[in-house]
């Protein structure tokens, strides 16, 4: 019984990454603006900040980006690489700050936008997948997304409080 | 509900090292291109894609079936205000027509009211004698200056001349009635005569001094003998040319103005001193 418990709660989970990754693919190419969303990277900071669990976290932003990098075209590791540290960090981050505070979220969220951005910019320059960006550009579209990132992250963690405190 | 499951450190090392010698493991191989990690990508592709495709497909769905029955709730109403509007918005197309054509018509006045032909108002005719249709009534009268005998003319060519006036109103008596002449020379030869009405349509030439020379679609100007129309205006075209009957032959000639379809006309209402519109061999005033 626990072995089915436990493939089952590890099936839901693949089914919501998938459709994380699927919605970010479709919404992306339906709407233009939500090309400059992560939906990938918002989940794995939230399910790094509401778990607390550093493996799981590492578990879950190495799928998602791996997911991402295959749909999206990109180097492939380069999503998974930073989405990776992304759910790390997050996780740790639990037992050092204060991350119920909506500051600490809109912080994380957007450093871990630019970070991402930065990073991933880097990795497809040196495989040589990506041609050199001009800077101004680049970081505008950087601060962009990850604008949009922290708009839509706080929103859901704002969602995700009022659901906890309707349960408890 | 946040589950803050505890994991050792090791364990959490464990995990990320392995995860991210996997990522960058993967990277690499596609720095060197040593390695064709393709498969991998067609991998995760051909399970994502698929789904990726039906959900594409059901918001295809979803999206038909918003726009063909959903959406077309209200599309009846919507129908008939539209109706309504491109109703109104031609009748107002029909309006600003008729506005621009008035414009030109205006336009054309007021070029004419610069020649030298003296001091003019322009009227607007307002009604026709049931009775006797050759002559009009114009919104003009002797406040405006308007008095018996002022010419009245339009760009095309005269029209007639006032024998009634009142303070604002005035009769104008048109060039087609049987009761008026007006003094003539043919443009081409500058021979001179005399056209009445006929009562009808046309103008009849009642005298010419010299009728061998005279062709269809020869113009008369005004000669300005009759001390009523400026000299050089044009008066009509010869439409036919008959036999003789008596001294001269019959000669039918189409007004150049449109007398059926008057809507604003000019009244001479001072003529200058010196009258000279378009006398091009420069024939004097008698």
């Amino acid at each position: 019984m626990a072995r089915i418990s436990t493939l089952g709660i590890i099936g839901k989970f693949a089914i919501a990454l998938i459709a994380v990754v699927v919605m970010q693919g479709i919404l992306s190419f339906k709407f233009k603006v939500f090309g400059y969303f992560d939906l990938p990277l918002i989940c794995s900071v939230y399910y790094g900040f509401t778990w607390g669990n550093p493996v799981a976290s590492i578990v879950i932003g190495s799928s998602l980006g791996l997911m991402q990098d295959s749909l999206s075209g990109a180097t492939l590791g380069a999503n998974g690489l930073t989405k990776t540290l992304i759910g790390f960090f997050a996780a740790t981050a639990v037992s050092k700050f204060a991350v119920e505070t909506t500051i600490t979220r809109v912080l994380a969220l957007f450093l871990f936008s630019v970070g991402d951005a930065v990073l991933v910019t880097i990795l497809s320059l040196m495989v040589g997948s990506a041609r050199s960006p001009s800077y101004s550009g680049a970081l505008g579209g950087w601060l962009l997304s990850a604008t949009f990132n922290t708009l839509l992250g706080v929103a859901l963690f704002g969602y995700h409080d009022r659901w906890k405190h309707a349960t408890t | 509900m946040s589950r803050h499951v505890a994991t050792s450190k090791k364990s959490v090392w464990i995990a990320l090292a392995v995860a991210l010698v996997i990522q960058t493991g993967l990277i690499s191989v596609q720095a060197r291109r040593h390695i064709d990690t393709s498969f991998v990508r067609v991998w995760i592709l051909d399970t994502l894609a698929p789904i990726e495709k039906l959900v594409d497909r059901s918001l295809q769905s979803v999206s038909f079936v918003w726009n063909r029955y959903f959406a077309l709730i209200g599309v009846y109403d919507e129908n008939q205000r539209l109706k309504h509007e491109v109703d109104l918005l031609r009748i107002q197309i029909e309006k600003e027509k008729e506005d621009v054509h008035e414009a030109q018509r205006l336009r054309a006045f007021l070029s004419l009211q610069d020649s030298s032909i003296g001091k003019t108002v322009v009227a607007r005719v307002i009604g026709r004698d049931p009775a006797r249709t050759q002559t009009v009534t114009i919104d003009k009268g002797a406040a405006h200056g308007v008095k018996p005998d002022s010419a009245v003319i339009t760009p095309a060519g005269i029209v007639g001349r006032v024998i009634h006036s009142s303070h604002f109103f005035s009769i104008v008596q048109l060039i087609v009635d049987s009761q008026s002449a007006v003094g003539v020379v043919l443009e081409t030869t500058r021979r001179q005569g005399i056209v009445r009405g006929t009562g009808g349509r046309d103008l009849d030439l009642d005298y010419i001094d010299d009728d061998n020379d005279l062709k269809e679609g020869d113009i008369f100007l005004t000669s300005g003998l009759d001390r009523i129309y400026p000299k050089g205006l044009p008066v009509g075209v010869i439409k036919s040319i008959g036999p003789r009957r008596g001294l001269l032959k019959t000669v039918q000639i189409r007004p150049s103005a449109d007398l059926g379809r008057l809507e604003e006309v000019i009244c001479i209402i001072e003529r200058p001193q010196t009258v000279d519109v378009a006398d091009p061999q420069g024939v004097p005033n008698p």
